[in-house]
């Protein structure tokens, strides 16, 4: 009698142990779109399920794609040819609210996000998907660019039209149209009844929901070496986007020349290596992501509060990490000796 | 100290190490990795030492397998990121050509991160 | 039980109560336990509000000589007032005392009803002390911190709970060794009354 009550009480702390919860079940997808590698990650759903929200992403990430490309014959390359001589564009409600959102972000940040600037980036060789193979663009090239001055403030939107006053207009919505199209699948996946996914497309994500009783766990890569340097547990629906000097560049005569060009001087900018931000729209994140890559350590505070952005990490050369006591209370930085400012108040 | 004592004691002495193994081990290292090309995703392990040569849409990619870990070598992509990203180890980190459409994540028991940002 | 004297105490209302030895005993070692329980409150640990037991002694002197229900009285007692007096009353610390507490009743429950000579007090203490960890361990996993990591510090919790669960053990021995020599030496030293009452 002895031995089986004592076995009972083995089992049941055995038992215990085991059945500590089973992790949750993470679906996993990889597609090819957007010009980059999307990763789709949806929480306990079933096969099916999982297989009908990548087909989901993948559509709706493939028609922005389309929509929007800044360089293949597209819509937009037709709407930018009857810009550029002048002709008043009739749009659609789907292309009226994608310009009308990219205006607001454009005239918060001060134009420092600035999607107009398409001859400017044509101009560095980023309008394709190769690296940029050459010399950089002369700086007589680049004065004549920037001479021309194109900004959203040149655009009159209304709901069916759309017109220019600068034929040196020409759209280029890198900086916004990853961030509108997740926006629109992350849309779409809550239509299907998807509630916990993350849909992370080139490393720029949008999380939904949680990982079961845990948040999502978000790495962000280290912007000079390889591993992570901090980490993210989402708090609801949120967006965490970086903007960075590593992601499309090319090298010439011993120089770095980086993709996220400044509209005010015509070159790449140089006032920060990289900027993170957590915010529940995608499109914002995206917008601010690159807007306050530009504005750099001395003028970010200043753009983020325009833009609504409270949650901000910069890293500059030195890899000072600068950031908001917001972000500060929801980033784990997990590199040992790091140089740590907190800028701003909890306003 | 009595025969049910005993027992108890033999009990705790083998809870013990059983706790300590099944929780403890079950490493972060990775034992394998799995390589996309294109759609088709393909698991390798990563203990033996190896050299892959992977075709993708743009030509041929090296990677290397050695002591657990596993890198890219060599690419036809003009920028070389891939090679860039040095050696993977760790369950969850990754490396990808994207002119050439390959892509190599390291598996893991419970990777630290269920998305990466950059 | 016998050979010990009772003392009479009349209350304001005129109810008279009677108290036995056994009860100043228990009250004694409830006393006791609050102590304890608040002494432990200050010890280090991995996992915050996750104790080895040490009071536990007290629960299991009380259920060798008075038996479950006593046990549960003064185990329940600890965790009440120990948690009032340190401010902790239904505050996490409290829930997690509280499902330690339980869990060692509930295992003490089944070792009562063990046939034969069942466990003596080095046995009872370390299953208890165990129980006690689990049942802490894992009230302090649904509630405050699911993380399946937490389950990397079982091991060690449930290593400090072998040991302290060993050593209490030893201590309620020597206790009960003590306690029973006392009680042999009643009827002729410390009691002379009993005599009478014999």
């Amino acid at each position: 009698m002895k031995p089986l009550w004592l076995s009972l009480l083995l089992i049941a702390t055995l038992g215990i142990t085991a059945c500590s919860e089973a992790p949750p079940q993470v679906h996993k997808a990889k597609l090819f779109t957007l010009g980059t590698l999307v990763d789709v990650s949806v929480l306990h759903q079933d096969e099916a399920a999982t297989q009908q929200a990548v087909e989901i992403v993948e559509s709706e990430l493939a028609i922005i794609n389309r929509q929007w490309h800044a360089w293949r014959d597209s819509p937009l390359t037709a709407i930018n040819q009857q810009l550029a001589l002048g002709e008043t564009v009739t749009i659609d409600a789907a292309t009226y609210r994608f310009i009308k959102q990219a205006q607001t972000l454009a005239a918060d940040s001060n134009q420092l996000f600035n999607p107009t600037i398409g001859s400017l980036v044509e101009r560095w060789e980023f309008h394709s998907d190769d690296r940029p193979n050459g010399a950089p663009p002369t700086k007589a090239n680049i004065d004549e660019l920037l001479k021309q001055a194109p900004s959203m403030a040149n655009i009159t939107l209304t709901e069916t039209t759309l017109a220019s006053n600068n034929p040196a207009v020409q759209f280029d919505f890198g900086a916004f149209g990853k961030g509108y199209a997740i926006n629109r699948a992350i849309e779409q996946l809550k239509q299907a009844g998807i509630e916990n996914a993350i849909v992370n497309a080139g490393g720029d994500l949008s999380a939904i929901g949680s990982k079961g009783k845990q948040p999502w766990r978000i790495g962000v890569r280290h912007p000079t070496s390889a591993g992570v340097i901090a980490a993210i547990e989402t708090d609801g629906d949120e967006s965490v986007f970086t903007s960075g000097n590593y992601e499309r560049f090319f090298d010439f005569d011993g120089k770095r020349y980086h993709h996220i060009i400044d509209p005010r001087s015509g070159y790449p900018a140089n006032n920060a290596i990289s900027v993170t931000v957590i915010h529940h729209n995608a499109a914002t994140a995206d917008a601010a992501a690159t807007a306050l890559f530009i504005a750099g350590v001395k003028e970010w505070p200043q753009i983020a509060q325009q833009m609504g952005i409270d949650k901000v990490m910069l890293i500059d050369e030195a890899l000072t990490i600068y950031m908001t006591p917001q972000m500060a209370q929801r980033i784990h930085i997990e590199i040992d000796d790091a140089q740590i400012k907190i800028i701003g108040d909890n306003g | 100290m009595t025969r049910a004592d005993y027992c108890a004691v033999l009990f705790a002495a083998l809870l013990l190490p059983y706790l300590y193994i099944s929780q403890w081990t079950g490493d972060e290292a990775g034992v394998a990795a799995s390589i996309m090309n294109g759609g088709q995703t393909t698991k390798v392990s990563l203990a033996h030492d190896h050299t892959l040569e992977i075709d993708g849409a743009l030509g041929t990619s090296i990677i290397k397998i050695e002591e657990g870990k596993i890198r890219f070598t060599a690419s036809p992509c003009l920028g070389k990121q891939c090679i860039h990203s040095g050696w993977l180890q760790h369950a969850g980190e990754f490396a990808a050509c994207l002119p050439n459409r390959i892509s190599v994540a390291v598996l893991g028991e419970e990777p630290r991160f269920d998305s990466i940002n950059f | 039980m016998s050979g010990k004297s009772n003392s009479t105490t009349a209350t304001k209302s005129g109810i008279t109560m009677t108290t036995t030895p056994d009860d100043h005993l228990i009250a004694w070692l409830a006393a006791l336990a609050i102590a304890i329980h608040i002494i432990e409150s200050v010890l280090p640990s991995p996992l915050p509000g996750v104790k080895p037991g040490l009071a536990n002694v007290i629960t299991i002197a009380v259920f060798i000589l008075y038996g479950w229900r006593t046990a549960v009285w003064v185990s329940m007692l600890r965790v009440l007032v120990g948690s009032i007096l340190i401010g902790t009353f239904l505050s996490p610390t409290f829930m997690l005392s509280f499902s330690g507490a339980v869990a060692s009743l509930i295992v003490l429950w089944l070792a009562s009803r063990l046939p034969g000579e069942g466990l003596g007090p080095i046995g009872l203490c370390l299953l208890a002390a165990m129980a006690h960890m689990f049942g802490q361990f894992y009230i302090a996993y649904l509630l405050f911190i699911p993380h399946d990591g937490l389950f990397k510090l079982l091991p060690l919790l449930m290593t400090a709970a072998v040991v302290f669960g060993i050593i209490s053990g030893i201590i309620v021995r020597s206790m009960l060794r003590h306690l029973d020599k006392r009680k042999n030496d009643t009827t002729t030293i410390i009691n002379p009354r009993n005599e009478q009452e014999k």
